[in-house]
């Protein structure tokens, strides 16, 4: 009895959609759950801090918070690190922080189910793979989902106090 | 109809609670040896006033208990009693029973009644005891929680409605209705309507004149109202009221007004706040004319009290002039005017904030405006540069007066650790003496509330576990009076507060054996900071005695916890035999600063400017290298290290040359550095934000904060700076030979 009832409520769930953002990084593209998107503004030069890894630009005040912001270009070593008044800062909710991403540019919002997300292949112990949910292609697009919140948790990115950091 | 007066109940409770802590703080500052009578009235006027807004609000429990409270004190006041210890321990037991009635009223966990009688009990004992005339006044004196007497008494009341009072006819009208209701009432005289002018009515009634006077004092000035007794029915219920009626005017004297003895100094008539009192005391009378203890005082005990009394209305009054009569002394009015002046209004935090950061992009508007006509040079039209100009005041006006909304000084918490202090050191034989500084350092309001537990705590932990009973001190050569230091303070964007005492301090053999008891993997080699942190642990506990006070193992961790919850931090310093001292760092999550900014490559950084001493720009030659690496600067006699903030922080583009740049003297705690940086930018008062919310700890970097152009500037971090500064000279030091 149970065996069938769990092969049914597996395609079910993959059916539900979840909203994504896109945004593109030199030639990949990548999606995030837009719950975790607070507002996507202009680049605007930051201050910059002490001791900071060359891709955390620095901090800049987004009405009376003070948000650091990672170029994630730098940090994945992708696309042309240049900052025009087209640059794009997507500010993120996440793990009770905000924090600002600066990407290429921001594509779309598109909706996603379960079944369309597959499993990506494992490159070991590379360091990006591991804060990826897994690949989904629209049309000829190929988008990688990433868990943005453990990413920006993560000790690789130095944003969170070593001890906070899990 | 009676007016419906839960609406004011809140108001009431508010201002109870207030007049509670205002009475406790009072209390615990009374010199017992030599009372001030200031303090002494001070006591009073509250406890009076918690009595009167009772009654009128209809909280009689609160009222009877304060009533005994305030009788004691009456006594003391006018010096018929001498003020021992054991009463300001019954006043302040009293004050917690009103406090625990007034929770109960509020929703709280109800009092126990055996518990409020005993301490009424304590306080009429103690009323009693050393009062002689009272000896002498005829038993019984019924407690004034007894049901008021159901004797009647007829009462001339005579009052001038308010402007308004006057033009609302139906405020009077009830007012005649609520006094009907209290007894028979027989209106004498009445103005036309919606005139102004004097009403006279007479009230025969067995209640209590406090019940109607608050009435009174809603439809007329305090002092344009006056309440005599007309006669007295002299039904004696058991004696309650004790009136003492010398035979030959208690049947035929209508008015019941005494004729003072011709020629006697005693004023005739003596008003006093709750007392029915027209009875003129007559010294010469053998009549046994008594203050009784705890009825209604309707006579005024001779000599001592008469003199108090002045000044009084014009002896026997054949026809109370209509003028107001003389304020009685220290009526419920008056102290509920001064609590409205101190009245507040509480609004949510989230409000605050709000507010806050609204302003705070005010700011950066208006110093965006004031950059565009800056740009327009000669062309902007002057109107434009002076309405910019005021804006800028008004602004930074607005700012500052947000800003001090969140800020609240330390002494909010501190004020309640003198009675932690008095009652547990009593509790504990031990004797204490607690010292206070830093009590107006500032802290945020949210800071405030969630300070206090973990405070207490430590206090009483100091209090338990460090400070030695008195005969254990006075054998290791110390004084018997133990000593817990409190101090707050602002130190490089924290504030500091530190509890200390001069007790036996840790035992490190003992907290190591427990440790190991607990199944910690310690080893003896550990460095006593080490082994101070393990009484952190959860379940730790080094008291051989579990007490009610300390002992259960439950408390630091929790402190601990809850200081860093608040981002905050705790240390330990202690020494065998000397004392203890705990430190709690808390961050300013909203503090303002009085800062220095100084600009470096482009950057601009704050420098609190309690640490900056002086500044100064070095000539050629006057900055000296120890060993080639560390650099110091001869500044009066002193050697400097030097910090250089360009290479510190690896700002690029920066200015390298000492004599271009300038140097800023800073001494944090007696430590002192030259700060090179490029320039000095201004001096502005600057809200400090935490950096590590949303990023992480920087070095050096104690907060950041916005400027008025909207960038993000970093708060230096002086302590750290210096520090950098020695480790880096230390290690450039030529080793010792």
């Amino acid at each position: 009895m149970d065996i069938p009832k769990q092969q049914n409520a597996a395609p079910e769930e993959d059916l539900v959609a979840s909203e994504y953002l896109t945004f593109r990084l030199g030639d990949e593209e990548y999606a995030i759950d837009i719950l975790k998107v607070q507002e996507i503004r202009g680049y605007e030069p930051p201050t910059s801090i002490a001791y900071a890894p060359p891709f955390i630009k620095g901090v800049i005040n987004l009405r009376g918070i003070i948000v650091p912001i990672v170029d994630l270009r730098i940090k994945f070593a992708l696309g042309t690190v240049e900052y025009t008044p087209f640059t794009v800062v997507i500010i993120l909710n996440v793990a009770q922080r905000v924090i600002g991403v600066v990407v290429d540019s921001v594509s779309d919002v598109t909706s996603l189910t379960r079944g369309q997300i597959r499993q990506a292949p494992d490159f070991s112990a590379s360091f990006d793979t591991k804060y990826i949910l897994g690949l989904a292609s629209m049309e000829e697009r190929m988008l990688i989902v990433t868990d943005i919140e453990r990413l920006m948790g993560s000790r690789d990115m130095e944003l969170i106090d070593e001890a906070a950091a899990q | 109809m009676t007016i419906d007066m839960s609406q004011f109940y809140q108001v009431f409770f508010e201002e109870t609670a207030e007049h509670l802590a205002d009475m406790e703080s009072l209390l615990l500052g009374l010199d017992v040896g030599d009372p001030d009578d200031e303090q002494l009235n001070a006591i009073f006027r509250a406890a009076h006033s918690i009595k009167g807004s009772s009654g009128t609000f209809g909280f009689t429990d609160l009222a009877e208990v304060t009533h005994v409270l305030e009788n004691l004190l009456d006594r003391i006041r006018k010096h018929e009693l001498a003020l021992r210890t054991d009463m300001v321990d019954a006043f302040l037991e009293a004050g917690d029973t009103l406090k625990g009635m007034l929770a109960a009223h509020q929703g709280g966990a109800p009092v126990a009644a055996d518990a409020v009688d005993r301490v009424c009990g304590n306080l009429r004992a103690l009323t009693r005891a050393d009062a002689p005339a009272a000896a002498a006044a005829p038993e019984p004196a019924p407690p004034a929680v007894a049901p008021p007497p159901a004797a009647l008494v007829a009462y001339d009341i005579e009052f001038l409605p308010t402007v308004e009072a006057t033009a609302d006819a139906e405020a009077l009208s009830n007012l005649l209705h609520e006094l009907a209701t209290l007894g028979e009432l027989e209106v004498l005289a009445r103005p036309a309507a919606a005139t102004p002018g004097l009403w006279r009515l007479r009230l025969c009634t067995a209640a209590p004149r406090e019940e109607f006077e608050d009435a009174l004092e809603f439809v007329s000035e305090r002092d344009a109202w006056r309440v005599n007794v007309a006669a007295a029915d002299l039904v004696d219920a058991g004696g309650a009221f004790g009136l003492f009626v010398p035979p030959e005017t208690a049947a035929s004297e209508a008015y019941g007004f005494f004729e003072p003895v011709a020629g006697e100094a005693a004023p005739a008539v003596v008003e006093e706040g709750d007392g029915f009192g027209f009875f003129a005391p007559l010294p010469a009378a053998a009549t046994p004319v008594v203050e009784e203890g705890d009825g209604y005082g309707l006579f005024e005990a001779p000599a001592a009290t008469v003199v108090e009394a002045a000044p009084p209305p014009p002896a026997p009054l054949p026809e109370p002039p209509p003028e107001p009569a003389p304020p009685p002394r220290s009526k419920p009015p008056a102290a509920a005017g001064a609590a409205a002046e101190a009245a507040s209004i509480r609004v949510s935090v989230e409000r605050v904030d709000q507010l806050i950061n609204l302003v705070g992009e005010l700011v950066i508007t208006q110093a965006m405006l004031l950059q565009c006509a800056q740009q327009m040079g000669e062309a902007a039209p002057e109107t434009l540069v002076n309405g910019l100009a005021q804006l800028e005041r008004n602004t930074r006006g607005l700012q500052e007066a947000v800003m001090s909304i969140r800020m609240m000084p330390i002494s909010f918490v501190f004020s309640r650790f003198p009675r932690v202090v008095r009652d547990l050191s009593s509790k504990l034989g031990k004797q204490v003496e607690l010292k206070m500084s830093g009590e107006t350092t500032e802290l945020d309001k949210g800071l405030i509330e969630r300070i206090a537990d973990p405070l207490t705590h430590l206090i009483r932990n100091s209090l338990d576990h460090g400070i030695e009973a008195p005969e254990k001190r006075l054998a290791a050569g110390k004084s018997a009076t133990g000593t817990i230091t409190l101090k707050a303070a602002h130190q490089g964007g924290n504030v500091v507060i530190e509890v200390g005492d001069d007790g036996a301090g840790l035992n490190r053999q003992r907290i190591l054996a427990k440790a190991r008891e607990r199944g910690f993997q310690v080893s003896d080699q550990i460095s006593d900071q080490d082994v101070w942190a393990l009484i952190f642990e959860a379940g730790f506990s080094t008291a051989d005695v579990v007490t009610d006070v300390s002992g259960r193992g439950v408390g630091m961790d929790v402190v601990r916890r809850n200081i860093q919850a608040m981002g905050g931090r705790i240390e330990i310093e202690s020494m065998a035999g000397i004392g203890t001292r705990m430190t709690v760092r808390l961050p300013l999550t909203l503090a303002i600063l009085d800062g220095m900014s100084v600009a470096v490559g482009g950057h601009t950084y704050i420098l609190p400017l309690s640490y900056v001493v002086e500044s100064l720009q070095p000539a050629p030659g006057d900055v000296k290298t120890l060993s080639n690496q560390g650099r110091v600067i001869r500044v009066r006699g002193d050697y400097l290290p030097i910090v250089a903030l360009h290479d510190l922080f690896r700002v690029p583009g920066a200015e390298s040359d000492f004599t271009r740049g300038i140097l800023i003297v800073l001494d944090a705690d007696g430590a002192k550095a030259a700060l090179f940086v490029d320039a000095l930018v201004g001096q502005h008062q600057v809200v400090i934000k935490s950096l590590e919310q949303n990023y992480r700890r920087v070095p050096g970097v104690s907060g950041a904060t916005i400027m008025g152009d909207g960038r993000v500037a970093m708060i230096l971090d002086v302590s750290a700076l210096i520090e950098s500064a020695r480790t880096a000279q230390a290690a450039a030091a030529p080793v010792p030979a």
